[in-house]
């Protein structure tokens, strides 16, 4: 699943939600569902962070003088 | 000489000096005329009796024997040169004795200032007619060649070499030298263009010339040098310093420079702000590719904020629509009713609509808010 799907499907249970036409059983389970979700999307762009900073630190260190 | 034909049966054969004489009448009854061109090839002896010349057409090459008189000659002082441009007064003759045609002048001019100007704004038109000064292409951001064409001890050359070099260090060039004022100019300079394009990995090529006087620039408005400029495969910079007339290979050219030096801008990028601009997009790369992270962490957090708040504003709302409901129920119940001060009339068990219903001293049983109380119909 990429970030943006992962993201997308997240949304779409926060409107879901937000409208109120879930029955309770089905939001408490969609809430799950989102925390999961908002969970695996923080730590994919916990990695691309990890990613970018470790280039910026290579780039840095190849500067010539 | 007569022109009679010797008569072989039914065919009429002349000789060839009854031939010549034939058409040396025809051509003598032609108008005496005005023919421009250029001196080459100038012949004068003092044991002739005639000078000769030839007249060359400069757009194409095509040539005219002229022929005049020695003493008529001397006498106009011209101190003519091979490349000047003239007019010459004549009448056309065939010499009989070889049958060489030419033209027997009997006056020659110069051509002056103002026909050079005239025939130039003539040539300007009609190299404009043919579309020479329409091709502009870009030049190459970084040339892997420059090309040079330009005279041999020019300063314009040492400024070009030292600009070019100066911008850009690693810069490569092909120089080619030649004529660039005289006679032989315009030709020597279309020779020294093709052959410098024709060097491997030219990209752009520069024609540089430091300036002059009007005649000294005309080679640059030579109509075979100014077709080679637009035709020229590669992009060409002009960069002839000149005060007023713009030279015709400006026009052509792919760009002009006022100044060698300013050309030398044009062909080569100045490589340390070509370093500085390289640094400052890798900077933009890093705190773009940040920026794209940051703003999606943003909107996840956002998302995730809604969502923290979404069960218990779902569980609300139903609470809220319940309490709705109870409240309509409520209004509802006849008991509201009574709290208002209205009563419920009984007798026995039904409940009394219309007066009818009831008689004097019937005992009936009266409901309200609290509770119930007995009576009698009066």
């Amino acid at each position: 699943v990429t970030f943006e799907e992962a993201q997308r499907e997240l949304e779409q249970i926060v409107e879901r939600l937000e409208r109120g036409d879930a029955g309770l059983d089905e939001a408490i389970k969609l809430w799950e569902r989102g925390e999961e979700l908002y969970k695996r999307c923080v730590g994919q762009l916990d990695a691309a962070q990890g990613k970018i900073e470790e280039l910026a630190r290579r780039v840095e260190s190849a500067k010539p003088a | 000489v007569k022109v009679e034909a010797i008569q072989y049966g039914d065919r009429k054969v002349y000789t060839v000096a009854s031939f010549n004489r034939g058409v040396a009448d025809w051509l003598s009854r032609l108008p005496t005329i005005w023919v421009e061109g250029e001196v080459t090839e100038l012949r004068r002896n003092a044991r002739w009796q005639s000078v000769f010349f030839t007249l060359k057409d400069p757009s194409d090459g095509a040539c005219l024997g002229v022929t005049i008189a020695r003493s008529r000659f001397d006498a106009l002082r011209l101190d003519l040169g091979d490349g000047e441009r003239v007019h010459v007064f004549g009448r056309p003759e065939l010499f009989e004795a070889k049958g060489d045609f030419r033209i027997r002048a009997l006056s020659i001019e110069r051509f002056g200032l103002g026909d050079h100007l005239a025939a130039l704004e003539r040539l300007k038109k009609k190299l404009a007619a043919d579309g020479v000064f329409e091709r502009k292409r870009p030049l190459p951001l970084i040339p892997r060649r420059i090309g040079l064409v330009t005279g041999n001890d020019a300063a314009a050359k040492r400024d070009l070499l030292t600009t070019i070099t100066g911008r850009f260090p690693a810069a490569r060039i092909v120089v080619a030298e030649t004529y660039v004022q005289g006679p032989f100019a315009a030709t020597a300079m279309v020779d020294a263009l093709r052959d410098v394009c024709a060097a491997p990995e030219v990209d752009v090529v520069v024609l540089a010339r430091g300036g002059g006087s009007f005649e000294d620039l005309l080679p640059f408005s030579d109509e075979r040098l100014v077709r080679a400029v637009a035709t020229c495969p590669v992009p060409v910079v002009s960069a002839v310093g000149h005060e007023q007339d713009t030279p015709l290979c400006d026009l052509a050219a792919d760009a002009r420079a006022s100044t060698p030096t300013a050309a030398a801008r044009l062909v080569v990028p100045d490589a340390s702000e070509l370093v500085s601009r390289l640094d400052r997009s890798r900077g933009a790369l890093a705190r773009g590719a940040r920026g794209v992270l940051e703003r999606r962490r943003q909107r996840l957090e956002h998302t995730h904020e809604r969502l923290r708040r979404a069960p218990a504003l779902a569980v609300e709302r139903k609470r809220a629509r319940l309490e709705h409901s109870a409240g309509r129920l409520r209004a509802l119940s006849p008991r509201a009713t009574l709290q208002r001060g209205y009563a419920i009339v009984r007798s026995g068990n039904a409940i009394v609509r219309s007066p009818a219903a009831v008689s004097s001293g019937d005992e009936i049983d009266v409901e309200v808010a609290d509770g119930r109380f007995g009576a009698r119909v009066e």
